[in-house]
C-alpha cells in the first residue's frame, strides 16, 4: 500500500527525534467542551427556574483517570497513617471518652451529608448543559462517594480500636431514634436533593460547603486533636482537600445563571432560605457537639461562628459574588443571635432526651460550668443551676428513677418541634430567639420556632409534611421505642445511650427506663 | 490542669493532656461487639470492608423496601414530589439495598485501579512513541477510521456516560448509587481516552487532525452512527425510569452495539492494519465493560430477577424492555455495517463471512449472558440477517 505523506512526515520526524511522548490530562480536557451535541430531547430531567449557560467552564479541568490518580495518592497517605502508626500507638483508644461519643454523631451525620451530596451533584450534572460544568459536578459525585466511605471509615476505626464501639458500630440503624436525626435529614439529606436544582446547589455548595464546611470539617479537627483524636484530623483534612473544588462548583453555578433574568428575581430569596435552613440546624448542633461533647476546649463556639460564618462567608465569600447580584442573606443577623445561645438551649433538650441517642452524653463539670459562665455570662443562672438540680436528683444513676425530661413536664415547659427545620425547642425555657408559632392546616397542627421557617412553610406547606418524633412515638412507652429502634448493646439490655461518661458510673438498662414509665405525648394535642 | 487548650496542643502527644485522657478512659472496653454494620446481611461468608463502608449509608424510610428509617421526607420538591420514591421505577424489589459490586470496590479501591491504569497508559505511550510503532499504521485506517470513526464512537460513550446522571440522582439504594456513578465514570473515561489516542497521534503524525469537528459531524450527521446516535439520545434523555436507563444501556445496547464496535471492529481489525495502539486503549475499555457487566448483571439478575416476591414480574418487565430496545440496537448495528465500505478489504477479515462470524460471537454472548437469565426467547440469526443487510 502507498505510504501517505503524513506517514512519511511521521517517519522523518522520528528520524530526527525519538524522545518519548505521552498525553497529559490538560491536552485531553481542552476538547471536553465539544463532547456534547444538540438534539431535540437534550434538556434536564430536573426543572429549575434558572437557565444555566451553555458555555460555563470549570476551574479544575480533571479527566477521569487524572482524578483517580490524584485521589489515590491522598488515600495512600491517609489510610497508611491510620493503619500503621496510629494503630501501633493505640490512638483509637486514647481519646477522651466524651469525644469518643461525639464522633459517633459527627462522623455518621457528616456521612449522611456526603451520601446525599452524591445524589445532589448527580442532579446538577444532569441540569448543567456545558460539558465542563457537568464534569465539575461529576468530579464532585465521585468525591462525595469518597467522603461517604471516609466518614464510615472513622466510625469503623473507632468500632475496631476504640473504648466504646456501641453506636459507632450501628449508627446507620440507631440514628433514626432520637431528636437530632430528622433535623439532620432536612439540612444534609432532603435539603440537598429535593427542590429546584439550583436551589439545591445553593444549599449544598454555596451554604453547606462554602459556609459550614470550615467549622464542620476544619474546626472539628482542632477540637478532635485537643481531645486526643488524631483519626478525625487524618480523615477530615483529606476530605477538605476536595471541598475546594466543590466550593468552586457552587461559585460556577452562580456564574452560570448570573445573566439569566430569573436570577435577579429569585436568587437572593433562595440564598436566604438556604442559609436559614442550614444555619438553623448547624449553628446549635455544631456548637453543642464541640462545647458539650469535649473535655478540652479550643475556643467558644460563638467566636468560631463569627469568624467562619459571619466574617469569612457572609462578608468575603458572598462579597465576591456581589458582582453577580448576590446579597448577604437577610436572616444572617438573626442567625448571629442564635450562635450565642441556641446550642446551650439544644443541649438541654438533647440531654433531657438522652435515652433516645446512640451515644453517651455528659453534664458539664464544675470546671466546665466556670468556662461557660466566663464565655457566656448568664449561663449559670439559666442552665448551670438546672444541671445541678438534675444531678442532685440522680439523673446519672439508673436507680434514681429520674429522667430530666420529667423536669420539663413538672415545670410546665413543653418541648415542641419546628415543622420546617425539625429542630426541637422549648419556648418557655430558652435564651435563644425561639418563639412558639402554631398554625393549623388540613386539620393538622404545626409548630414553628422562627419567622423564616414559618414563611417557607406558609408559601409551600406541601414541602414540609414530615411527622416529628412526638407525633411518631405518641402514646408509646420510652423503653419500647428504644428496643424497637435497636438502641441496646450486644448484651441485649444495656442501653447504647447513657447520661454520663464516667468510667465508674453504672450503665442504664431497658428495665431501668421501663420502671419510670415515661410515655410520649404530642405537645400540639394539648394546645 | 486547665480544660482550655490553646496553641494547637494535641491530646495524643502532650503529656499533661494525655494523662487526663488516660485517666478518664474505661479500664476495659464498654462494648464487645467490634463489628461495624453487624446487622447487615453479608453477600459472602462474612461482611467485607466494602459492605461496612457502603451499606445503609442511604437514609431511606422503610416504605422504600430495605430502608431502616421511618416517616416522611423532611423537605420535598416544589409541589410535594418526594425526595426518593418507589414510583421512580417500574421495577419492584423487596430490598433496594441488596446489590453488591461483585468486585467489592469502594471508592479507594476503584480509584486505585484507575490510577494504575493511567500511570501505565503514560508509560505505554512513551514506549510506543519512542519505538516508532506509529510508522506501521495503514494511512486510511489511521486517518479515516481512527481519526473520524473512532472519534465518533467517543460520542456514543459520552452519551451513555451522561445517561447515568439521573440514575445517580434517582436510584433507590446506596450500593446501586455508588456502582452507577462508577460505571458512568468509566464511560466518560472511554470517551476521554479515545480523544487521548487522537491527540497522541496528532503529536506523532504531522497533519493528523485531533479536533473533534469531523468526528462530531460524523456522529451527528453521518449515516454510520445514525441508529446508534438515536438510541443513545433515547437512553440518555428520553428515558426517565432509572432502571430502564441502566437496562437499555448496559443490558442491551452496550453488550451488542458497544461490544461489536469495540471488540469485533476496532480491537480485532487494528492489528491487520498495523495498528498496535488502539488495542491498548480498547483493552482498557473491555476491562471496564467486564466490570460493568458484573455490576449490572448483579443488579438485574442476582437481585431483581431472583427477588423472592417480585422476580417473575421483574423478568416480565425486562423482557418487555428487551422488546423495546433490541430493534433499535439491531438498527444501530445495521447502520454501522456501512463502515466496512470505507476500509481496504482484507479477505477473511473484513469480508462478509468474517463479519457474520463476529456478529454471531456478539449475539451468542449476549443471548447466553443477558437473554437466557431472564427467559427471553430470541432468534438471534434473524437479527444478524437484518444487521447484514446494512453492508454496502
Ligand atoms: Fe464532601
Ligand atoms: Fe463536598
Amino acid at each position: 500500500m502507498a505510504i501517505s505523506s503524513a506517514t512519511k512526515a511521521a517517519t522523518d520526524a522520528l528520524a530526527v527525534n525519538r524522545a518519548p511522548v505521552s498525553v497529559g490530562a490538560q491536552e485531553v480536557h481542552r476538547w471536553l467542551q465539544s463532547f456534547t451535541w444538540d438534539f431535540e430531547k437534550n434538556r434536564t430531567k430536573y426543572s429549575t427556574k434558572y437557565k444555566m449557560a451553555n458555555d460555563t467552564k470549570e476551574q479544575f479541568k480533571l479527566i477521569a483517570k487524572e482524578y483517580a490518580r490524584m485521589e489515590s495518592v491522598k488515600d495512600e497517605r491517609q489510610f497508611g497513617s491510620l493503619q500503621d502508626v496510629l494503630t501501633r500507638v493505640d490512638a483509637g483508644n486514647r481519646v477522651h471518652p466524651k469525644w469518643n461519643e461525639s464522633m459517633k454523631v459527627i462522623s455518621n451525620f457528616l456521612e449522611v451529608g456526603e451520601y446525599n451530596a452524591i445524589a445532589a451533584t448527580g442532579m446538577l450534572w444532569d441540569s448543567a448543559t456545558a460539558p465542563e460544568q457537568k464534569n465539575g459536578y461529576l468530579g464532585q459525585v465521585l468525591d462525595e462517594i469518597r467522603h461517604t466511605n471516609q466518614c464510615g471509615y472513622v466510625n469503623y476505626y473507632f468500632t475496631k480500636h476504640g473504648q466504646d464501639a456501641a453506636g459507632h458500630n450501628d449508627a446507620r440503624r440507631t440514628r433514626a431514634i432520637g431528636p437530632l436525626w430528622k433535623g439532620m435529614k432536612r439540612v444534609f439529606s432532603d435539603g440537598f436533593i429535593s427542590g429546584d436544582a439550583v436551589e439545591c446547589s445553593i444549599n449544598l455548595q454555596l451554604v453547606g460547603e462554602a459556609c459550614f464546611t470550615n467549622p464542620l470539617i476544619v474546626a472539628v479537627t482542632e477540637w478532635a486533636s485537643a481531645n486526643g483524636d488524631e483519626m478525625t484530623p487524618t480523615v477530615f483534612l483529606s476530605i477538605e482537600t476536595d471541598e475546594l473544588r466543590h466550593m468552586a462548583n457552587g461559585y460556577q453555578t452562580i456564574v452560570s445563571i448570573a445573566n439569566d433574568e430569573a436570577a435577579s428575581k429569585y436568587l437572593n430569596t433562595d440564598l436566604n432560605n438556604a442559609f436559614w435552613t442550614q444555619q438553623k440546624y448547624f449553628t446549635p448542633v455544631l456548637g453543642m457537639m464541640f462545647e458539650y461533647g469535649s473535655h478540652f476546649k479550643v475556643e467558644p463556639w460563638v467566636k468560631t461562628w463569627n469568624r467562619w460564618v459571619y466574617e469569612d462567608w457572609g462578608g468575603i465569600w458572598i462579597g465576591r459574588l456581589g458582582k453577580y447580584g448576590v446579597e448577604s442573606p437577610a436572616s444572617l443577623r438573626d442567625a448571629k443571635k442564635d450562635a450565642y445561645w441556641a446550642h446551650h438551649d439544644l443541649f438541654m433538650i438533647a440531654y433531657a432526651l438522652w435515652p433516645t441517642g446512640f451515644f453517651r452524653l455528659t453534664l458539664p463539670t464544675a470546671e466546665e460550668a466556670e468556662w461557660y459562665e466566663a464565655n457566656y455570662p448568664g449561663w449559670y443562672e439559666m442552665y448551670g443551676k438546672v444541671y445541678e438540680e438534675w444531678r442532685a436528683r440522680g439523673c446519672e444513676d439508673p436507680n434514681s428513677g429520674f429522667l430530666p425530661l420529667q423536669w420539663f413536664a413538672e415545670n410546665n415547659h413543653p418541648i415542641y418541634i419546628d415543622r420546617v427545620s425539625q429542630v426541637p425547642f422549648c419556648p418557655s425555657y430558652c435564651k435563644g430567639a425561639s418563639t412558639l408559632r402554631v398554625l393549623e392546616f388540613n386539620g393538622k397542627k404545626h409548630s414553628f420556632s422562627d419567622q423564616w421557617g414559618e414563611r417557607m412553610w406558609l408559601s409551600e406547606p406541601e414541602r414540609y409534611e414530615c411527622q416529628n418524633i412526638f407525633e411518631q412515638y405518641e402514646g408509646r412507652e420510652l423503653s419500647e421505642v428504644i428496643a424497637e429502634g435497636h438502641g441496646v448493646r450486644s448484651d441485649g439490655f444495656t442501653l447504647i445511650a447513657q447520661p454520663h461518661t464516667s468510667k465508674d458510673g453504672k450503665l442504664w438498662t431497658l428495665d431501668d427506663l421501663k420502671k419510670i414509665g415515661c410515655v410520649f405525648a404530642d405537645p400540639l394535642k394539648s394546645l | 490542669m486547665s480544660i482550655v487548650v490553646a496553641g494547637g496542643r494535641r491530646g495524643l502527644t502532650d503529656p499533661e493532656i494525655a494523662a487526663v485522657i488516660l485517666a478518664a478512659i474505661p479500664d476495659k472496653p464498654l462494648e464487645t461487639n467490634r463489628k461495624m454494620n453487624y446487622f447487615v446481611e453479608p453477600r459472602g461468608r462474612r461482611l467485607n470492608e466494602y459492605e461496612v463502608l457502603c451499606c445503609y449509608t442511604q437514609p431511606t424510610p422503610d416504605w422504600i423496601p430495605g430502608g431502616l428509617d421511618w416517616g416522611d421526607w423532611t423537605q420535598k420538591f416544589h409541589g410535594g414530589r418526594p425526595s426518593w420514591s418507589n414510583e421512580s421505577t417500574e421495577m419492584h424489589s423487596s430490598d433496594w439495598h441488596k446489590h453488591r459490586d461483585p468486585a467489592f470496590r469502594w471508592h479507594a479501591l476503584y480509584v486505585k485501579d484507575k490510577a494504575e491504569e493511567w500511570r501505565y497508559t503514560d508509560r505505554f505511550l512513551k514506549a510506543y512513541s519512542a519505538d516508532g510503532h506509529v510508522r506501521s499504521i495503514d494511512p486510511i485506517w489511521r486517518d479515516e477510521v481512527l481519526g473520524d470513526y473512532l472519534g465518533a464512537f467517543g460520542f456514543s460513550e459520552y452519551g451513555l456516560f451522561n445517561a447515568h446522571s439521573s440514575v445517580v440522582r434517582d436510584c433507590l439504594g446506596d450500593t446501586l448509587r455508588m456502582s452507577s456513578a462508577m460505571i458512568g465514570l468509566d464511560k466518560v473515561d472511554n470517551a476521554q481516552m479515545i480523544q487521548a489516542e487522537r491527540t497522541f497521534l496528532a503529536k506523532l503524525v504531522p497533519g493528523f487532525d485531533e479536533s473533534t469537528d469531523v468526528p462530531k459531524n460524523e456522529w451527528t450527521k453521518g449515516s454510520i452512527y445514525k441508529g446508534a446516535r438515536e438510541t443513545v439520545e433515547e437512553i440518555w434523555q428520553g428515558t426517565y425510569d432509572w432502571n430502564e436507563i441502566l437496562f437499555s444501556g448496559h443490558m442491551i445496547y452496550d453488550p451488542l452495539f458497544g461490544q461489536f464496535v469495540r471488540r469485533e471492529f476496532f480491537l480485532r481489525l487494528s492489528a491487520y492494519y498495523g495498528d498496535n495502539l488502539t488495542p491498548f486503549f480498547i483493552n482498557q475499555m473491555q476491562l471496564y465493560h467486564s466490570q460493568t457487566k458484573g455490576i449490572t448483571t448483579d443488579m438485574f439478575h442476582t437481585c431483581l430477577s431472583a427477588d423472592p416476591t417480585f422476580g417473575e414480574y421483574n423478568d416480565r418487565l425486562m423482557r418487555a424492555w428487551s422488546d423495546k430496545w433490541l430493534p433499535r440496537t439491531v438498527n444501530a448495528l445495521k447502520d454501522f455495517m456501512g463502515i466496512f465500505a470505507k476500509i481496504p478489504e482484507i479477505k477473511g477479515v473484513t469480508s462478509k463471512d468474517a463479519i457474520e462470524a463476529a456478529l454471531e460471537r456478539v449475539f451468542d454472548d449476549w443471548q447466553r449472558d443477558y437473554a437466557d437469565p431472564i427467559g427471553y426467547k430470541v432468534d438471534t440469526s434473524a437479527f444478524i440477517k437484518t444487521v447484514l443487510t446494512g453492508l454496502k
